[in-house]
């Protein structure tokens, strides 16, 4: 078990090292940093300075650890545009987005679960269908067709919700549908296989034929055997809660992280863009290092076939 | 994923019924036709050019007769402007997916070839992949370079190449073990050449289904980050640009936003049932 865990938090690191060996490979690839992070109008002075304090007269490999030792520090420079510290950006527009995202993963749960239980359980009935064909329009439209066209029917013809901003909770409606039925249509179809797959298995038919009710056989047989994989799908959704609404906030005009960082990327404020990428990839790691806990304590199996393979 | 078939049987297996076309599908597969000929005819078919602005006719609405789609604010083509999109769209979405395909496979074979250590660092790179939204990786080095179109191509190159990798990597590796790989090499043929000649015709349509997967998804991306703005530049125009661009005149001209995004559905749509009927054809294994 604690190797079980080991492994998975040693791979959390790999993947975290790997994204800042990203930002920093990136960084260096696109040109001076001194010149990139305080603009080319600063003057030479300043320059010099960001260059010792930065070590970018240092050689390349002491640079990479420097760089390295300063994110670990939670030193992430500062915005090109207001000079404020970027993580500080960063975290006020943090609440905006869970504003939007947590209620649409709640959507999510709260239609793909149940819909890929039920469409599972009635394969090939009207819900099953709606569900597949939900599922298939939920990947094809994309969400910025999907924000806008809600955008023309519930504001522009009925007027009933605003476009966009975020004055009330009404500003809220149609960027949480937005993104939560697109959501919800994947969540379903995922449910649906492991469903299915877990019901044609034999301890299913084992479990009927010796006399148990369908019901308790669904509750307690089937149900936990598709939890497994359908965690994983929620834990991904959870890992984008951060950096999951980039277009829908731009649709509706949120103020949220997806929001600053489009702007920071136009505007090539390279420091803010680069805190969002590391908090992103935190949020993700921690969201798959959790679910593969979860999986721990879901599936024995998985514990014993690691100790298994372990030698 | 591994062919339980015996190595006979393949051949017999590949023999595909070829008129068992269901009328869905070949609607999809009329439409990409259709989408290809568009984008490669754009300069002949398009009756304006992508910048020609008609003052006179600003925001005219569909059905006229000078422009069929009607025209935006500056008074150009949205037809004009809806083909020539559809050909960078498709230039981008086709570059990008022959370019992670080829590279996944590469990767994938490498690390088959080599195992160890290589083959360790392709499987932890493509769960890096994996494990990072890539609209984020992609904004980040737009960030740092700037948008460009070869830029743009090549990373969205980058965009699923570990799909491709991990399929080469596992039917590379279980292929090794069949008699027809080890009677090549025993006759003294250069691993480039097993690999090229005779492992990858062997696993060629698992990766087309994996293409058809993967590309409506890198229409889907192109299209979102030019409609961010942060894509396809103009004087250039993309579908994406296009939507993005008309969203501005949503209540007074929504066609020159629905167009665009009608063919992106349509076009994903299309792709997607292709893609799923060619995988119960070829591949089954593939969930």
């Amino acid at each position: 078990m604690a190797r079980y865990f080991a492994i998975r938090i040693g791979r959390a690191m790999i993947t975290i090292a790997l994204v800042v060996t990203f930002a920093f490979v990136v960084l260096r690839l696109s040109g001076d940093p001194a010149l990139i992070i305080m603009g080319p109008e600063a003057p030479p002075e300043v320059i010099a300075a960001f260059r010792k304090a930065w070590g970018l007269d240092d050689p390349i490999w002491m640079q990479y650890f420097d760089y390295f030792g300063a994110i670990a520090k939670g030193e992430l420079g500062r915005s090109m545009r207001d000079g404020r510290p970027a993580i500080a950006l960063v975290l006020e527009r943090i609440p905006a987005t869970l504003t939007l995202t947590i209620p649409a993963l709640l959507l999510k749960l709260a239609i793909g679960i149940p819909g890929g239980i039920f469409a599972a359980l009635h394969r090939g009935s009207l819900i099953d269908r709606a569900v597949m064909i939900g599922a298939v329009a939920g990947f094809t439209v994309p969400s910025f067709v999907l924000g806008l066209v809600l955008v023309l029917i519930f504001a522009v013809q009925l007027g009933w919700l605003p476009s966009g901003g975020q004055e009330t909770w009404r500003h809220a409606i149609l960027p949480v549908f937005t993104l939560g039925i697109g959501g919800a249509a994947v969540l379903a179809r995922f449910t649906r296989s492991a469903m299915l797959e877990v019901l044609g298995q034999s301890y299913i038919r084992t479990a009927s034929a010796k006399g148990v009710s369908w019901r308790a056989v669904v509750l307690s047989h089937a149900l936990p055997n598709a939890a497994i994989p359908t965690v994983t799908i929620i834990g991904f959704m959870v890992g984008t809660l951060i950096a999951g609404a980039v277009v829908v906030e731009s649709v509706f005009s949120w103020p949220g992280v997806g929001r600053l960082l489009v702007v920071a990327v136009a505007n090539r404020d390279l420091a803010v863009v680069q805190c969002i990428l590391l908090l992103v990839a935190a949020t993700m790691v921690t969201s798959n290092l959790i679910v593969d806990f979860l999986y721990g304590f879901l599936d024995p199996r998985l514990r014993s076939r690691e100790a298994a393979g372990a030698h | 994923m591994a062919d339980l078939s015996l190595p006979g049987s393949t051949a017999a297996k590949r023999t595909i019924s070829w008129p068992r076309i269901p009328p869905v599908v070949a609607v999809a597969i009329l439409w990409v036709v259709a989408m290809l000929v568009v984008a490669i005819l754009a300069e002949a078919i398009a009756p304006y050019g992508v910048t020609k602005m008609d003052l006179r006719n600003r925001l005219s609405a569909p059905g006229n007769a000078a422009h069929w789609l009607g025209t935006d604010e500056l008074g150009r083509d949205v037809l004009s402007r809806l083909i020539f999109s559809i050909r960078i769209s498709f230039l981008i979405a086709f570059g990008a997916t022959a370019i992670s395909a080829i590279v996944g496979t590469l990767l994938g074979f490498l690390a088959a070839h080599f195992r160890g250590l290589a083959e360790q660092a392709v499987l932890m790179l493509a769960d890096f992949q994996a494990s990072m939204p890539f609209l984020i990786l992609a904004l980040a080095v737009l960030a740092f370079f700037g948008s460009s179109l070869p830029l743009l191509i090549g990373l969205m190159g980058l965009y699923g190449w570990e799909r491709y990798a991990r399929i080469a990597r596992g039917l590379a590796v279980s292929a090794t073990g069949q008699g027809y790989a080890s009677a090549v090499r025993q006759l003294g043929a250069a691993p480039s050449r097993i690999y090229l000649r005779h492992i990858l015709p062997n696993i060629a349509s698992t990766l087309i289904v994996s293409m058809t997967l993967v590309f409506p998804e890198v229409i889907l991306l192109e299209s979102g980050l030019s409609f961010l703005g942060l894509g396809v530049q103009p004087p250039m125009t993309s579908l994406g640009n296009m939507v993005g661009y008309g969203r501005e005149y949503i209540g007074s001209a929504p066609w020159i936003m629905l167009t665009p995004a009608a063919i992106i559905t349509l076009t994903t749509l299309a792709v997607s049932l292709i893609g799923d009927w060619l995988r119960d054809k070829l591949d089954p294994t593939l969930a």
